[in-house]
């Protein structure tokens, strides 16, 4: 699978401030294909797991109203050099993970 | 095997099965609360309580005017042990939109959410245990350059 997750790790003053977006249909069940007039089956991320160094630091379930490709930001303690890795899990069993070090 | 092979092997496993979801989390998984239709339905299911005290020490920052598909949230919680962060779109279909479980302290988080109409916006931070909540207006609009 292609890579669905671009992260961007910043240190400022011991936190690391993390910016990151997931490519993702996110299709909530509710819209319709327009000439059919079917129901675009739900698709979308529950799960994002966030990790630096190996240790989990947050846990996120989300529903179908987040956006298109989902934006995720956050401040979390720590320092240069240090990995932060984001994971996902959607509702038809993908996932994907990506990991970046801290600038 | 080679040590550069083992190295590889032990990096991908990293990606691969380090990161992966513990059984715990996936039991986690609000699916009740998220599909509550309403906001009380919702604050029932996640803390057994729809009754939580209004709290200024919550920020809430989203644009003036935003496209219902997009709307980017920000939220600062001035609490110092904060554990969790929900996200509660009242006007939505299924109003609960997103939880932030903190195991560390943390206390900004931001997402993209859609949101249904013009309304309110409620976010619910759990604390050393205790529910605080705080309400933000929303408001939905055309923008055509979104």
């Amino acid at each position: 699978m292609a890579k669905t997750i671009t992260i961007r790790a910043r240190e400022l003053n011991g936190q690391v401030r993390v910016k990151s977006i997931i490519r993702h249909p996110m299709e909530t069940g509710l819209r319709k294909v327009k000439k059919t007039g079917k129901k675009i089956p739900p698709h979308y991320i529950k799960e994002v797991i966030v990790s630096r160094n190996n240790r989990m630091v947050m846990e996120i379930f989300w529903g179908k109203s987040i956006s298109r490709n989902p934006y995720l930001a956050f401040e979390v303690s720590g320092s240069k050099g240090d990995s932060i890795a984001i994971s996902w899990l959607d509702n038809r069993g993908n996932s994907d993970s990506a990991m970046v070090s801290v600038r | 095997m080679q040590r550069r092979t083992l190295l590889k092997l032990g990096l991908a496993q990293a990606i691969a099965t380090g990161m992966v979801f513990p059984k715990s989390v996936k039991a986690g998984y609000p699916s009740k609360a998220f599909r509550a239709k309403q906001t009380s339905e919702a604050l029932l299911e996640l803390y057994g309580s729809a009754d939580i005290a209004s709290s200024d020490k919550i920020e809430i920052e989203t644009p003036a005017v935003a496209s219902s598909e997009m709307m980017q949230v920000k939220i600062r919680s001035g609490f110092v042990k904060t554990e969790s962060i929900a996200v509660i779109v009242e006007s939505n279909p299924t109003p609960f939109t997103a939880y932030f479980r903190l195991y560390e302290p943390q206390a900004y988080v931001s997402t993209r959410i859609r949101v249904a109409d013009s309304g309110e916006l409620l976010v619910v931070v759990k604390a050393d245990g205790q529910l605080h909540t705080r309400r933000h207006p929303v408001r939905v609009g055309d923008i055509c350059a979104v």
